[in-house]
């Protein structure tokens, strides 16, 4: 809805809303994007600094949660305003738990950069760059209220899970020699999972995105359309 | 059209040279909450006076083309008792309007035009409609003073109840509601929720969240259209219609 609505102060708290949501993601990415980098390039500084103002998007997401009640109780919006209310705040949520992620990955970037250099770390760059296009992505089906993009997150998302299944067994490999860098592989192990992560919450972000525009709700629906699928059911027989 | 209680049909109306209606085409479920919402002078309180025939009292009103049918029946048939109409088709107006007489009286009314009843029989029915009307509790020990001295929201339970007194089977609204403070008008809705089992209500309103809580369909009208009738769930999450949308988001003018 471009049109103004009859309450300037409504069209105010929602841009106001639908601004921290931006400000929250783009403070997300930024994280995530530090603490790969702290882990690809060695820089324990900027591991400690994504831990540090990880506290920034927790504030967010509760300033988010709030407005959007405030929203709700004073202006009791309806069809698409009550559409973009309920998604702005689960994207605060998935956002707050993307940052999470960030979180997890620097601190396990510290422990690496403190042992020997790990070439291995070089493994999770393509999977990270994937990950992060299906976020970006998400982010821009939630501002256009985008239902197709938002919907053709899934199909990317495999693609990156199938990416970090690959790494996991590459280094489960190197693992049985790993001569005394078993832990800081296993750290590595559990960033790909981290990241693997920001890639579902991102897909649940597309979703909420093509709820936004086409007030559907399509989560779950490969799940359910697989155990509707007859040829399914006849293959099990 | 025979699953319908109410069948609006090509419906056009005029106030003289003015159309106030036009082309209504308008099936209502039989025992649910119908709402109809709009801007004012969209025609929504004068499509909800058509189907009684109150617009009849207007010299300058007339339908000039289509009708309203009830469970298949032309109201403006030659047949038709207009007298009897309106008691098959009940009305409550925006203001409370109970007559200057006792509680009992007022509920007794309408009953008592019917023929004279014995008075167990009078007393049972007006108790039956008290309660139905969610009000016998509160006057149950003074039916024998002036309506005029219960609150506003009881003066309209009190005329819900007259009209549901001589077993109506459509009740039409006409913002019920707008002279309320919450707490009554919460008890109003409560008790359109439970009389839909009974009757079939049609409410004119322009609180739409009273529309979203209390109707199963709601019908959108505008510059004596109607825009858009389907589940009040629908089109109060996703309207079809870009006019819909602009008015329930508050998008409108």
């Amino acid at each position: 809805m471009n049109s103004q609505h009859i309450f300037r102060d409504f069209d105010k708290a929602i841009d106001a809303l639908r601004a921290d949501v931006l400000l929250m993601a783009s403070l997300t990415r930024q994280n995530l994007e530090r603490a790969m980098c702290s882990l690809l390039e060695r820089n324990i500084d900027l591991a400690r600094a994504v831990i540090a103002d990880d506290s920034d998007v927790d504030d967010l997401e509760r300033k988010i949660d709030q407005s959007g009640m405030e929203i709700l109780a004073r202006f009791h919006p309806m069809a698409s305003d009550l559409r973009l209310v309920v998604t702005s705040m689960k994207m605060a949520h998935n956002l707050e738990r993307i940052s999470d992620h960030a979180v997890n990955i620097a601190k396990r970037s510290k422990k690496i950069c403190k042992s020997s250099v790990l070439e291995e770390v070089g493994l999770a760059e393509p999977l990270y760059s994937m990950a992060d296009s299906i976020l970006r992505d998400s982010l821009m089906a939630y501002t256009d209220a985008n239902a197709e993009l938002g919907q053709s997150l899934k199909a990317r998302d495999k693609e990156l899970d199938r990416l970090q299944k690959q790494m996991v067994s590459a280094l489960s490999r190197r693992l049985e020699d790993s001569n005394g860098r078993s832990e800081n592989l296993l750290h590595l192990i559990f960033i790909a999972g981290s990241i693997e992560r920001i890639g579902d919450l991102a897909v649940n972000m597309g979703e909420d995105a093509f709820f936004l525009g086409e007030a559907r709700d399509i989560r779950h629906e490969s799940r359910k359309n697989l155990t509707l699928d007859p040829t399914e059911e006849s293959a099990d027989d | 059209m025979k699953h319908s209680s109410i069948a609006i049909s090509n419906l056009d109306f005029s106030y003289g040279s003015s159309p106030a209606l036009n082309d209504i085409n308008l099936e209502i479920p039989a025992k649910s909450v119908t709402a109809f919402i709009g801007p004012s002078g969209c025609g929504k309180s004068t499509l909800l006076r058509c189907i009684n025939r109150m617009n009849d009292e207007i010299p300058i009103a007339k339908i000039t083309r289509g009708g309203i049918y009830l469970d298949g029946i032309d109201i403006h048939d030659s047949s038709v008792d207009v007298v009897k109409l309106r008691r098959d088709v009940g009305m409550v107006f925006q203001k409370s309007n109970p007559f200057p007489r006792s509680i009992y009286d007022n509920v007794a009314y309408g009953l008592r035009l019917q023929g004279s009843l014995p008075k167990s029989v009078l007393d049972q029915s007006i108790e039956e409609a008290l309660r139905a009307a969610a009000l016998w509790d509160e006057v149950k020990d003074r039916m024998n003073e002036s309506a005029f001295g219960l609150s506003g929201g009881q003066q309209q339970r009190l005329c819900i109840a007259r009209t549901i007194a001589v077993k109506p089977s459509i009740v039409l609204m006409d913002e019920p509601c707008s002279a309320l403070d919450p707490i009554a008008t919460a008890k109003v809705e409560e008790l359109i929720w439970d009389l839909k089992a009974h009757y079939t209500i049609v409410i004119v309103t322009h609180n739409m969240q009273q529309a979203s809580r209390v109707s199963d369909k709601t019908a959108f009208f505008y510059m004596g259209n109607l825009i858009e009738f389907s589940e009040t769930s629908r089109i109060f999450s996703n309207p079809r219609v870009k006019k819909t949308e602009e008015y329930i988001t508050g998008r409108f003018g």
